[in-house]
């Protein structure tokens, strides 16, 4: 019966491939890449207010207000939408030979670095499809910020909020130094942020600092880029996409993807849509060009190289013959993907982009590699949960009230969450190597609740039965999941990536399978042998739903993992659910 | 039991009630009770307890050495030890000495033995990071004084000196 079963899947899977291949084809075709040069010509201009303009609330010292910004040349399509950067934390000041500091202002002739330039790159692609984009400074609430309680998080928003208010300024009654230019040209109910390290946090306090102040500006998307996140605020009802990149040195144990899991059932009926974006390869320096060692600013450093111990020697993420790591050009041509999809859609309404970060189109040219993974939690009203995985009820009622029910699994529990004594999931291995865990400096808030499972044998199962109330399914494109390979299971085979089937199965007993090698390179093995890598980083996997073919849609009941592909394996395992992408 | 230990040195080095009126000037007149006046308590005078140097610069962070003092607070602090408020009198500052330190998005993190002093802070020129404590406990004889970024104990780098507790000290 079983050899029955995989012979009509493994047929299916050939015409599913075939016409995955054709819809691909069709599909890449639609969605043109966001991080081309736009046709609009682009002024870049710079504000300064001074050293020590601003003074945020208990904070041990002031800040200047300064940030460069990028626009169309032509104003008379205003008004435009705006999007903010802000850099992450960094040494502050230099002095001739290459001496840096950690002062603020700059004392005895010392220079500022312009930590605020090094995102000039996507300014410029943004500004030429018609943004406005501000870059600002922060060095002054870098000299001091580990004084503070929450390493500089307030104040950060706080700046944000002063620069969206001089903004403001700006477009409704003009000043200095610009006079009335951007009168009128700038559309403050469409804002969009982007923080890099500490500065992704950064934008995540002020999207909260704006929402309690009555939200005075139109906060529509928060980017956080390779973030810290010490604090846990949290992201509601707005677009979210977290940059996380395998490789870095700094922020080695990737705490940023908190931003993610602590968004997804935070508040009931969310509607923004959020979604992290894995790269591999990628450091934590080289997404601005004034950090990057080719532009000789003092105080650049490649962190992985710098920061991690025997970093030389990974075969991943070192220096060594056949390594994966990107070139400072490559890794900027995937932020400059990423962040231009990101705004685009979700601030400028170009939905065309979506796709890119659903998973749905392969990454676009600008990306400059393949090698990456997004991951996608739908928007409330786009969703249909069939599993969280929240709670040891998740693992023999699901969250849609039907039974959960595993065959030949061993383990077969939750880890990660608070529900789990024990909080890590791999607990002989460090937390920088399991990131949807690693404890946050400012909080107690636990981690991702995750299945720990595995197989031993090709019986093995896991089923999700979805009451029949629930079953008409065919409103939603996909049935989707996160998943890693446990690196730290002894049967999971270094290098070999893991594989096995998602099965529909309808009210009559009709079902079809796919496999998930054939729609998501997401089940490799987590690669690195310097630690903090290997990592695991649980990563989407969405299956189309037109892949289940002779499977009715609108009576599904019961969707199935089928261990058959691999003969053992473990994996780490949340977020079962059927899920729409917005148009 | 980094989460404990780390929530701990958090409660002690956060949690303070009233504050420091006179020499800390512009921090008397906070409201927040999270705020303790670091700035002041890293330039305040101290009374040294405990030091090591090094002519060879040690490991990646190019460590030379540590210092350990005792800050007599002008008033006292209310703080949370171990769960228990207590009123405490004075503070201690650990400052390794090394580097540059780089000036990375995590903090530093200096340990004593397998307890966290707390999260460094860079001295300008990077040449020295500091931690401040209530906690006397932590300030022990023989202790092993370590220096990470983040809170894993397997990535701390170690000096070799344990701490010689001096009986009398000079002030700083």
């Amino acid at each position: 019966m079983r050899a029955i079963t995989r012979n009509y899947a493994g047929a299916f899977s050939l015409m599913f491939l075939l016409l995955l291949g054709a819809g691909a084809r069709s599909v890449f075709a639609q969605v043109p890449d966001p991080g081309t040069p736009g046709p609009l010509a682009v002024t870049r201009e710079e504000y300064n207010f001074g050293d020590t303009a601003f003074q945020p609330s208990n904070f041990p010292g002031p800040v200047e207000l300064r940030a460069s910004i990028h626009y169309p040349t032509s104003l008379s399509g205003g008004p435009f939408p705006v999007i903010l950067f802000l850099h992450g934390r960094h040494v502050t000041c230099s002095q001739g030979g290459g001496g840096v500091f950690l002062e603020w202002p700059c004392s005895g002739g010392r220079t500022s670095i312009p930590s605020y330039r090094g995102y000039d790159y996507v300014s410029n692609v943004l500004a030429s499809h018609g943004y406005v984009v501000v870059s600002v400074s922060a060095n002054g609430v870098n000299a001091v910020d580990n004084s503070v309680f929450d390493l500089g998080a307030l104040a950060r928003a706080e700046l944000l909020q002063k620069h969206l208010d001089i903004l403001n300024t700006f477009n409704s009654t003009g000043g200095a130094p610009f006079g009335n230019k951007f009168v009128g040209k700038f559309d403050m109910s469409k804002v969009g942020t982007m923080g890099h390290s500490r500065g992704g946090e950064g934008v995540v306090r002020h999207y909260v600092l704006n929402d309690s102040l009555g939200a005075p500006y139109g906060i529509k998307a928060v980017f956080p880029l390779a973030p810290v996140d010490f604090n846990r605020f949290v992201v509601n009802n707005a677009a979210l996409n977290v940059l996380l990149p395998y490789c870095d040195g700094d922020v080695s144990d990737l705490q940023g993807v908190h931003f993610y899991d602590d968004a997804r059932y935070n508040v009931p009926g969310d509607q923004g849509p959020k979604h992290y974006v894995l790269v591999m390869g990628a450091n934590h320096n080289f997404y601005n060009t004034v950090w990057s060692p080719s532009n000789n600013f003092p105080g650049a450093i490649n962190d992985w190289l710098a920061f991690v111990p025997g970093g030389h020697s990974d075969d991943q993420c070192g220096s060594g013959p056949g390594n994966q790591r990107l070139t400072e050009t490559q890794q900027r041509g995937t932020g400059l993907a990423y962040m231009t999809a990101f705004f685009r859609a979700y601030v400028g309404g170009e939905t065309q982009f979506i796709p890119i970060l659903t998973g749905d189109a392969a990454p676009p040219p600008s990306a400059q590699t393949n090698n990456l993974f997004v991951s996608y939690h739908a928007p409330a009203a786009l969703r249909l949960d069939v599993n969280r995985l929240l709670n040891d009820t998740n693992l023999t009622i699901n969250t849609l009230n039907g039974a959960a029910t595993q065959t030949g699994l061993t383990p077969y529990e939750l880890c990660g969450s608070a529900a789990s004594p024990a909080n890590k999931c791999l607990p002989d291995f460090l937390n920088a190597q399991q990131p949807h865990t690693t404890p946050s400096a400012r909080s107690s808030a636990r981690g991702l609740s995750q299945l720990k499972t595995g197989w031993n044998n090709f019986t093995g199962n896991y089923r999700n039965d979805i009451p029949p109330a629930l079953g008409n399914v065919s409103g939603f494109q996909a049935v989707q999941f996160r998943v890693s390979v446990n690196f730290a299971d002894a049967r999971n085979l270094a290098d070999l990536a893991q594989d096995f089937r998602v099965r529909l199965t309808d009210a009559a007993g009709s079902s079809a399978s796919v496999r998930v090698s054939d729609v998501s390179g997401a089940l490799y093995f987590p690669p690195g042998n310097v630690a903090p890598v290997p990592k695991v980083v649980l990563n989407t996997v969405r299956v189309p739903l037109s892949a289940f073919g002779g499977v009715n849609l609108n009576a599904v009941r019961s969707v199935q993992f089928t261990f058959d592909e691999r003969l053992q394996g473990g994996l780490l395992i949340t977020d079962v659910a059927f899920a729409s992408a917005p148009q | 039991m980094n989460r404990i230990l780390l929530n701990r040195c958090v409660a002690i080095t956060f949690v303070v009630l009233p504050l420091l009126a006179g020499g800390y000037g512009a921090f008397a007149q906070r409201t927040t009770n999270k705020e303790v006046p670091v700035r002041e308590l890293l330039k305040a005078p101290g009374r040294l307890v405990s030091e090591a140097k090094s002519a060879r610069p040690n490991g990646a962070l190019r460590l030379t050495g540590y210092r350990v003092e005792e800050v007599r607070l002008q008033r006292n602090l209310t703080v949370d030890i171990k769960g228990q408020q207590i009123a405490a009198d004075k503070a201690w500052r650990v400052t390794v000495t090394g580097g540059p330190f780089p000036v990375r998005a995590l903090p530093a993190v200096i340990w004593i033995d397998d307890e966290i002093v707390g999260n460094g802070i860079e001295s300008e020129d990077l040449s020295q990071v500091t931690a401040i404590t209530f906690d006397s406990s932590l300030i022990r004889e023989g202790g092993v004084v370590s220096i990470s970024y983040g809170e894993d104990k397997d990535t701390r780098q170690r000096l070799s000196q344990r701490l010689q507790l001096k009986r009398e000290g000079g002030n700083q």
